[in-house]
């Protein structure tokens, strides 16, 4: 089952237990001009089940944007994946605050957790902290987060090729948005481009 | 005719001098080889021509179809007909070929004052330069350079080339990396695209690529300046007798 939902447009829910379904795909669509909290706290509940989470967050002006994410494994067996990838521009400000839990009785649990960011200017701000708090010791767990700029080499190449410098960011956004940018449907998918 | 005019051309990067004095004058038609040892400023040559950010050219000028070079942006040379293959293809996931040559193509129609290519004569075009380099029908939809092999990454600048139609190709050490199968598919791609108003840069350290793009002129770069200019002998003399042998 796959659910998807946009900031501001969508009612986003604060708690989701998962034990009915085998498989979750969440998908959090942020989009420009969007200021406030989003929140969301997952627990696994079933054995076996898997959650996919992605996520998609765009600020071009002054935005401010607080995100809460917990995943807790509270049984064994599970996995959870989660992807964001934001763009961030003018003076936005965006904190990323997201926890996996790991419970002592939550044996096998897989859990991977990654927050990349684009800045598109100096005065755009990210604040990421992604934590792990592990319990039980039979488990596969990874986070990572990322921080940075346009890269130079990639847009040295597009204009080399006569890209006109404004068209050739707007593809490598493309170019790092697209492992999210794939979950979606092409509905969704317009909707983002149209807002980059 | 000339096309590009090279004269006391000064440049580096970070504050160190490279290039110490580069004069080269290329005209309509030829191919002219760069041959030199590593760290001889070779690169830096083929970034200050292509206007590659941080590269800072601190004198001399460069003259290139009666402009200004050092004047235009990356993309303006570009549309200008100016080409690089460039020796480390960048890789941009998410984006395919087929998309990044249509923003590319339509680009240069746009400067050209043209309208965009329909459908139709895009793929067509397409269709005729994959197989220029003997590229299958699935190339079109990957990822440019994602997961591409050494020699499908040079074959795919040869590709792109054929697209863009330049004037101008510098071929920044296309050899490098290469089979020889490979770069039997690169030099007879970029040789189906000499003629009379096409001119080329090749530079290389070796002999190899040189005897299938064969060149008009040799120059040898060493220390950031020409020592010797000279036709395809000066290549036999490298290949015997080493870069030491040859001074000013």
């Amino acid at each position: 089952m796959t659910r998807t939902y946009i900031a501001g447009i969508d009612e986003i829910p604060r708690h989701l237990n998962l034990w009915d379904n085998d498989e979750l795909n969440i998908n959090i669509v942020v989009r420009p001009g969007y200021t406030g909290d989003v929140n969301m706290e997952i627990d696994l509940l079933r054995e076996g089940v898997k959650l996919d989470m992605a996520g998609i967050f765009l600020c071009s002006s002054a935005e401010r944007i607080n995100m809460n994410f917990t995943v807790r494994h509270l049984i064994g067996g599970c996995t959870s994946r989660q992807l964001f990838k934001g763009v961030v521009g003018g003076k936005s400000k965006v904190r990323f605050n997201g926890l996996v839990y790991v419970d002592k009785d939550a044996q096998g649990t897989k859990a991977y957790q990654e927050c990349h960011t684009l800045l598109l200017d100096d005065s755009a701000r990210m604040e990421t902290s992604p934590q792990l708090e592990i319990y039980a010791d039979d488990v596969e767990c990874s986070h990572g987060a990322t921080t940075g700029f346009l890269n130079q080499d990639e847009q040295f190449y597009m204009r080399s090729r006569g890209i006109p410098e404004k068209e050739a960011k707007y593809l490598q956004m493309i170019s790092f948005l697209s492992p999210v940018m794939d979950r979606l449907n092409e509905r969704q998918r317009k909707f983002i481009l149209d807002n980059l | 005719m000339e096309l590009i005019r090279i004269t006391d051309l000064h440049a580096g990067i970070e504050g160190k001098e490279i290039l110490k004095g580069i004069n080269l004058t290329i005209g309509e038609g030829e191919v002219h080889a760069i041959m030199g040892p590593n760290g001889a400023g070779k690169s830096t040559l083929s970034a200050v021509l292509t206007g590659r950010p941080g590269y800072e050219v601190t004198g001399g000028t460069v003259e290139y179809k009666g402009r200004n070079l050092l004047e235009m942006t990356p993309e303006e040379r570009s549309w200008a007909g100016i080409f690089m293959s460039f020796q480390y293809p960048i890789e941009i996931p998410g984006v395919s070929i087929t998309a990044f040559m249509k923003a590319a193509v339509n680009a240069h129609r746009k400067a050209q004052g043209k309208s965009e290519l329909s459908p139709a004569e895009y793929l067509k075009l397409l269709k005729t330069n994959m197989k220029l380099v003997q590229m299958k029908g699935e190339f079109a939809g990957r990822d440019v350079n994602v997961g591409f092999s050494g020699g499908e990454k040079k074959r795919g600048e040869i590709f792109q080339m054929a697209m863009l139609d330049p004037s101008l190709c510098i071929l920044d050490e296309t050899d490098s990396g290469l089979d020889v199968d490979a770069l039997k598919i690169v030099s007879d791609g970029v040789n189906a695209l000499r003629g009379p108003e096409k001119s080329a840069l090749v530079i290389t350290h070796y002999k190899r690529l040189l005897e299938l793009i064969v060149p008009d002129k040799v120059h040898v770069l060493k220390d950031g300046r020409i020592v010797r200019s000279g036709g395809t002998e000066l290549v036999e003399q490298i290949e015997n007798e080493g870069y030491d042998s040859i001074h000013d």
